[in-house]
């Protein structure tokens, strides 16, 4: 086993990978920049590393953190989720660097980022997979391509960019027109966002259930999956809910899970990974996309089998054996995980920085708290808004709806906005208690906005008392003078 | 049926004035209304009231005037709460006490002349929770006071018209006992009248002569007085006219220590006292711990008060209303004229001789207030407003002496008019009280519950269809912070903000206690985050901030 990692992330899956390192008796490094200098990541590990001003940038910068790890001493570099996490390229150069990436082969990375070729690659290991074409050609002929495969398929139809992920490059087109017009603003998008302007189209699933299936695959051929979680619950193709398992009928989740693990097979897939598919309302469902990191939603898995994913992924890395077979793995119960992000709800999720001025987090049984967050912390407008990730399990899915409300009304975070008011209305959806939800659940419940943030008199009265504070007298006793 | 030897709410309007016939002894009524309006411009909060409130239900007042005059406006425009909520409260607070308004006829809380269905619908609404229209034309123009008067009786409400009192030309015993005669003749016997002393003027001896010319007139009528005591001489008028049989005096707490508003309650009753005159029903001790409490929160409205405090011998000349003193010093303020103060009272005598010796109590105070100001700051007459042309139109009612003079209105008149008429033409044409077509009030409801997105209350639109805007503001802020009456004046005026650490407690209506804690404040260039504790409950609160502040 290795004895120092390095771990090329900040935030919650920092502190989340350290903690399982820790555990293994591993010494941790961490690298932030100098905007990022009181993120509670550097506090948990062992060492810390400032890789440079930032903000951003320095995360991104490969040869920075490869350097950081050497100058360290560490043999392994663990990306976590986003920044590096899926750069092929990262992976490669810590390899001939002398590091062991935590993560799937650069290949592998490469092959699935690509969405063309992880279609191909599940076509031929005959994975079920959404209609779609191939790169469209650029100009004229690519419209024409298009048009074409619409007419085929028939609307509405998704322009998807080669190189998205995470829900970002999706378009969707009810008609020609739209379509046409949607092609030119998904080209220039993904050509700003990704630096590649390649675009391919699929065929649309209509109100679908995001299904994936948590996969870990060892250095021996071993391949087992962990179940399934539905995170159907997105906003613009992000996910806000997760939950798992999926909740689905016993020989359809068995038929998902053995074909997430073919698919993992075709992919030549190594270490911990996900299998992501679109269902539709008759439990068909199509090969999505691979994604090759942890994920942020990966708790829910952990909550439902008590398997330590990061523990295996590290373990994994370090050549070892899984600790388990498929036989081993049990699911118990459900759990669901929610984003807790500086966001406000209310004025479309925009990003809400500021000071962490309160923070009581709630616990009690079945309660796991995944946070980047302290009192007193003032979170950078710099980087993403998650605070903390807020997971709940029950031993059924009522259990672990109540559990999920009585958790959120005891949290507090003050100082800033954050989503939690929002979730407190999803948790007492009619709809959402009676597990009826697909991809298009926030677009049709808008009433989940319409919250009020000070519900009793008492709190807007407060309001007012916080104004006589602001302004050192009360602006609506001398109005008008 | 009368209860332990006083009036109470549950009495009817004809039993409460056979009660006063029945019964010797005077009667008092607290008007801590004109207080709020005379002293602290009208600035005393909701809690002071509710705060004083039990030992003013048991002190045995005939009456407790908390709401008309300039208060509805105020209560919507500075203090935030709605007026009728604020009489439910009082009224709740107070359930022995008869409370009283002060109306100012067509002009109802306003300054000028309303439609008479929304004067109709006004007063059938406040009638839920006024048991004692007090009600005055500024012109002393009975026929101003019709639809008043025919709304107070329908709701069976006890009707308290006034005769709007002056001193010299024109101001003869024999026109008031005629005043009297022709409300009488509108309203019947089953009223009391009251002399609505407004400035505080005249001697003791003057008025002990009207209420005896009165009274010869009319023997068995019930009269009320009431005065101010800007010139510190009121509790001697007071005693003047009730010696000689006004049955009821209107007063102040002392705990208030007010100059422009009335004498106290218990400087009148001790001098009666001596004279072996009792006041039934009426416990002293409730008036003293009153102003105990009173005393307390008085500091709170120090920065309302008028800058000039002490008694002012000089109103027999200038004779500016006590209801409007602190807001025509705070107007003069706002015009940089308080240096000049004294040219301005100066010039408000010469204002009164020149349009017709008429009363200044509003609107006619303000008219002539601000007449008194123009004339200093921009040459005498020389930029007239639009109400002094009303009142030379006589859109309010006839000068009732004499006419001003021809000079006044051709400036006044003729001042910006494009048609070249002159001003005699323009008061041929133009002149006559003002008549007024009914409000489309069901279009003005359908624009209200546009402004605001839901339905609104009739009480809700009767205060927009008086106050468009100020009502419209009003409601929004409610929507925003709620019921804001319920916080303590030492918080509503707070100044220098709140300390992380301390604790404010209130009651709301029901008499539940809430607390707010300040956690921590956090200042930023351009907002203010402050954490509190919302009955125990952590909140935060972003206040971005204006430029400049």
């Amino acid at each position: 086993m290795f004895k120092k990692l390095l771990v090329a992330n900040r935030g919650e899956i920092a502190v989340r990978i350290i903690r399982s390192a820790q555990e293994l008796g591993i010494k941790t490094v961490a690298v932030y920049e100098e905007t990022d200098k009181t993120a509670i990541h550097i506090m948990k590990a062992d060492e810390a590393i400032c890789i440079g001003s930032g903000p951003r940038r320095d995360y991104l910068n490969i040869d920075r953190i490869i350097n950081a790890a050497l100058a360290s001493g560490a043999e392994a570099v663990h990306p976590g989720y986003g920044f590096l996490a899926e750069n092929s390229d990262f992976c490669r150069k810590c390899t001939e660097a002398g590091l062991v990436f935590v993560g799937p082969p650069p290949q592998v990375i490469l092959d699935m980022g690509s969405k063309v070729i992880a279609r191909r690659v599940m076509e031929e290991a005959g994975i079920p997979v959404i209609p779609g074409s191939g790169v469209l050609p650029p100009g004229e002929e690519g419209k024409q391509q298009a048009v074409r495969f619409a007419e085929k398929y028939d609307y509405p139809i998704m322009i998807k960019a080669v190189a998205g992920g995470g829900g970002r490059g999706i378009r969707a087109a009810q008609n020609e027109q739209q379509l046409l017009r949607e092609l030119d603003m998904a080209r220039s998008e993904a050509r700003m966002a990704f630096g590649n302007d390649e675009v391919y189209l699929e065929k649309a699933v209509i109100k679908p259930q995001h299904v994936e299936v948590q996969i870990l695959a060892d250095q021996h051929g071993n391949i087992i999956h962990l179940g399934t979680r539905n995170c159907s619950i997105q906003r613009r193709h992000q996910k806000m809910v997760e939950i798992a398992p999926a909740s689905l009928p016993s020989l359809v989740s068995d038929s998902i899970c053995r074909t997430a693990v073919d698919a993992s097979k075709a992919a030549n897939y190594v270490n911990a990974g996900t299998v992501e598919f679109l269902m539709d309302d008759e439990h068909r469902f199509y090969f999505l996309e691979v994604n090759t990191r942890i994920q942020v939603e990966h708790t829910v898995t952990e909550m439902i089998t008590g398997i330590d994913i990061v523990r295996e992924q590290i373990r994994i890395a370090a050549g070892e054996e899984l600790s388990f077979k498929q036989e081993d793995i049990q699911f118990r119960g459900s759990a669901i995980e929610l984003r807790i992000t500086a966001e406000d709800p209310k004025n479309n999720f925009m990003a809400s920085p500021g000071v962490v001025e309160i923070y009581l987090s709630p616990g009690g049984h079945g309660v796991r708290l995944d946070g980047a967050i302290y009192q007193g912390y003032e979170i950078p407008r710099y980087y993403d808004s998650m605070l903390v990730k807020l997971t709940v399990c029950g031993f059924n899915w009522k259990e672990t709806v109540d559990r999920l409300r009585r958790t959120l009304d005891g949290f507090v975070i003050e100082g800033l906005k954050t989503t939690i008011p929002f979730y407190k209305q999803i948790v007492v959806d009619k709809d959402f208690i009676e597990q009826r939800f697909d991809t298009s659940y926030i677009e049709t419940h808008p009433h989940l906005l319409q919250y009020h943030e000070e519900k009793s008199d008492v709190e807007r009265i407060a309001r007012l008392l916080a104004e006589i504070n602001a302004y050192g007298y009360n602006p609506y006793a001398d109005q008008g003078q | 049926m009368a209860e332990e030897n006083r009036v109470t709410p549950r009495m009817s309007s004809k039993e409460i004035l056979r009660f006063l016939h029945n019964t010797p002894g005077f009667f008092i009524t607290n008007n801590e209304r004109d207080v709020s309006q005379s002293d602290f411009n009208s600035r005393v909060m909701p809690q002071t009231t509710l705060r004083a409130a039990p030992y003013r239900d048991e002190a045995g007042y005939f009456a407790f005037e908390i709401s008309g005059g300039a208060s509805i406006h105020v209560d919507l425009l500075r203090k935030q709460i709605n007026p009728f909520e604020k009489l439910r409260q009082v009224r709740k607070a107070m359930p022995n006490t008869l409370l009283q308004t002060v109306c100012r006829g067509r002009n109802l809380f306003g300054y000028r002349p309303y439609p008479d269905n929304v004067i109709r619908m006004t007063i059938r609404l406040f009638s839920k929770y006024i048991d004692v229209w007090r009600i005055y034309d500024f012109m002393n123009y009975t026929p101003n006071l019709k639809v008043v008067v025919e709304e107070v009786q329908k709701a069976g409400k006890l009707l308290m018209p006034c005769i709007c009192f002056n001193t010299g030309r024109g101001h003869t015993d024999a026109y008031y006992v005629g005043k009297v005669e022709e409300i009488i003749a509108l309203t019947g016997e089953d009223i009391i009248l009251s002399i609505k002393n407004h400035s505080g003027i005249g001697s003791p001896m003057r008025i002990a002569q009207l209420v005896r010319s009165i009274k010869d007139r009319f023997p068995d009528l019930l009269i009320a007085y009431h005065g101010h005591n800007t010139d510190g001489n009121d509790t001697a008028r007071m005693t003047s006219a009730a010696l000689e049989g006004a049955k009821i005096l209107e007063a102040s707490d002392h705990g208030y220590g007010g100059f422009y508003s009335q004498a106290p309650v218990l400087s009148i009753i001790q001098i009666l006292h001596d004279y072996g005159h009792k006041f039934p029903g009426f416990k002293f001790q409730a008036a003293v711990e009153t102003s105990d409490i009173l005393r307390r929160d008085l500091r709170l409205y120090e920065r309302h008060a008028s800058p000039y405090r002490g008694f002012d011998p000089t109103v027999k000349r200038h004779k500016l209303t006590g209801g409007a003193a602190s807001s025509a010093f705070e107007q003069a303020e706002k015009h940089g004229l308080l240096e000049r103060i004294h040219e301005v009272f100066s010039d408000l005598m010469q204002v009164n001789k020149e349009l017709g010796n008429i009363w200044s109590v509003t609107p006619g105070s303000q008219i002539l207030w601000t007449t008194a100001m123009s004339n200093v700051q921009h040459g005498r007459y020389e930029q007239p407003s639009d109400d002094l042309k009303r009142l030379l139109l006589g859109r309010y009612g006839p000068f009732p002496f004499y006419e001003p003079p021809g000079w006044i209105y051709e400036k006044v008149l003729e001042h910006h008019r494009k048609d070249g008429k002159k001003w005699q033409q323009i008061l041929v044409e133009e002149g006559g009280v003002q008549q007024i077509s009914d409000e489309d009030i069901d279009a003005r409801r359908r624009e209200f519950e546009m402004e605001m997105r839901r339905p609104v209350s009739e009480e809700e639109l009767c205060l927009y269809l008086q106050f468009p805007r100020d009502a419209l503001g009003y409601f929004r802020f409610e929507e925003q912070f709620g019921k804001t009456w319920m916080l303590p004046p030492e918080v509503w005026y707070r100044q220098g903000g709140f300390k992380d650490g301390e604790r404010i407690t209130f009651s709301d209506g029901d008499g539940k206690t809430h607390h707010i804690d300040f956690v921590s404040t956090r200042r930023t260039e351009d907002a203010v985050h402050i954490s509190m504790l919302v009955d125990y409950h952590f909140q935060t609160y972003t206040t971005e901030l204006k430029q400049g502040e």
